[in-house]
């Protein structure tokens, strides 16, 4: 056995054992066939094509085959949002409060965070015109602008967006990361269109008085609202495919519990009434309970499911392929 | 199995159409099927051919042992080739119809040749 082929061994406990033990060689034996001569290491897509088909198997061994397709639906609703939230944001950045205010600016802007939100309007367009490979880098590229006003801020002494409205975008464009490979043409409009909607609505309502900056009093009921809507539509889209015996909107309705949580931490830290100011302590902490429950709660489905599943494929079962039994 | 086929089941379908084959031989029949534009690695080929087989639309056909090397053999069975048939019909009737209409198409946008004032006279 040479270098090689024990790392592809070593990946090869992505899958679950039993499966591992009956069809392992085999898929090895396929790698080791394609791999270059003189090659040692497994190359990175190698890498994460054995994950992905681990993660794949466990799902598949638990009966919860449905949850990939649901979470990639999350992950679109995730974008629409998130795009939504960029538009918001973006135009509120275009209206510093006046100088004679006092309050710190960034040139014409209210803070650093119009790089994330024009990054994120960048995504809209690049999901609807380029290869999806393509689409993820710029997510990633949107998720380290959304991140860098926390060090520019502290670097530059200079405003930046709060961190409750900066958390949820970030983790509404790590869902997002889960889009489909091939997406239909409608799909990868939605983003944008989502973003320019928002931007024609942010427009006239700032026009009109309605909207303020990130620390205005509607802005700490803004997110949770936003929150409400996405669970709103989730369950409404999980209702409609249930009908069709589809469980995919079930999966993506767990998995957008997690977004809707971090959007409604200004609510869940008791900041939005009137006289709501809350503290950082307290929304640090509203912010690591739905970073622990969210998970918990999708977590929770997944072994309930696997649990009644009838087609649970337990240690001992036949190969569904050979036949062989582990 | 759903129809629609998605295009990798599809030409994974009909690259067992001539034969059985191993893993190995898949992914470069059907890399070579595609014009490389679908390159199936093998932890995706071996998902796709175990829901294959789960649906009935594939068997597995025998095993060898090549330098060491397990290799696996996978054939079409009977409801993959009636599968594959279906699915090949309904493709062969939409592009019927995209070309007839690509067609007519083309002969209505054929530019009208200009005609001089009064004619012949």
């Amino acid at each position: 056995m040479n270098d090689l082929e024990r790392r592809y061994l070593r990946l090869l406990h992505a899958y679950p054992a039993d499966y591992r033990r009956a069809r392992g060689a085999e898929i090895v034996g396929t790698y080791l066939d394609l791999a270059d001569p003189g090659r040692r290491w497994p190359s990175p897509a190698d890498a994460a094509d054995l994950l992905r088909g681990g993660l794949r198997q466990r799902l598949r061994a638990a009966g919860v085959t449905d949850l990939i397709p649901g979470v990639r639906l999350a992950a679109l609703l995730a974008l629409v949002t998130a795009s939504a939230l960029a538009g918001v944001w973006g135009v509120a950045e275009l209206h510093p409060t006046p100088t004679e205010w006092g309050v710190p600016h960034v040139g014409p802007f209210v803070s650093l965070g119009v790089v994330a939100w024009a990054a994120w309007l960048l995504t809209a367009v690049v999901i609807a015109v380029a290869p999806i490979r393509i689409a993820r880098l710029t997510i990633v590229l949107a998720l380290l602008l959304t991140l860098a006003p926390l060090p520019m801020a502290v670097a530059l002494d200079a405003p930046r967006p709060p961190l409750f409205v900066l958390l949820p975008q970030v983790v509404l464009g790590l869902l997002g990361l889960a889009l489909p490979d091939r997406p239909s043409r409608a799909v990868r409009l939605a983003p944008l269109l989502s973003a320019l909607l928002a931007l024609a609505a942010t427009e006239f309502l700032v026009g009109s008085d309605a909207m303020g900056g990130y620390y205005a009093p509607t802005a700490a009921r803004f997110l949770p609202t936003v929150g409400g809507l996405l669970l709103v539509v989730g369950t409404l889209l999980a209702m409609g495919l249930a009908l069709g015996g589809d469980a995919r909107g079930g999966w993506a309705l767990v998995t957008l519990l997690t977004p809707a949580g971090f959007l409604a931490v200004p609510a869940l830290a008791g900041g939005t009434g009137i006289h709501g100011a809350v503290t950082f302590t307290q929304l640090a902490a509203s912010a690591v309970a739905v970073a622990l429950a969210g998970p918990a709660v999708l977590l929770l489905a997944i072994l309930v499911r696997a649990r009644l599943s009838p087609v649970t494929k337990r240690g001992g079962e036949a190969c569904p392929t050979c036949g062989t039994r582990a | 199995m759903d129809t629609p086929l998605r295009e990798p089941t599809f030409l994974i379908l009909t690259a067992l159409a001539v034969g059985p084959m191993h893993g190995y031989g898949l992914i470069g029949e059907v890399a070579a099927l595609s014009d490389n534009r679908v390159s199936l690695r093998p932890g995706t080929l071996y998902g796709a051919l175990d829901r294959l087989v789960d649906a009935g639309l594939v068997e597995v056909d025998g095993e060898e042992v090549v330098d060491g090397r397990l290799r696996r053999y996978y054939r079409l069975s009977p409801g993959g080739e009636a599968t594959l048939s279906a699915e090949t019909e309904r493709l062969r009737r939409n592009v019927e119809a995209a070309t007839s209409r690509l067609s007519a198409r083309t002969r209505a946008a054929r530019p009208i040749t200009p005609r001089t004032a009064g004619g012949l006279a």
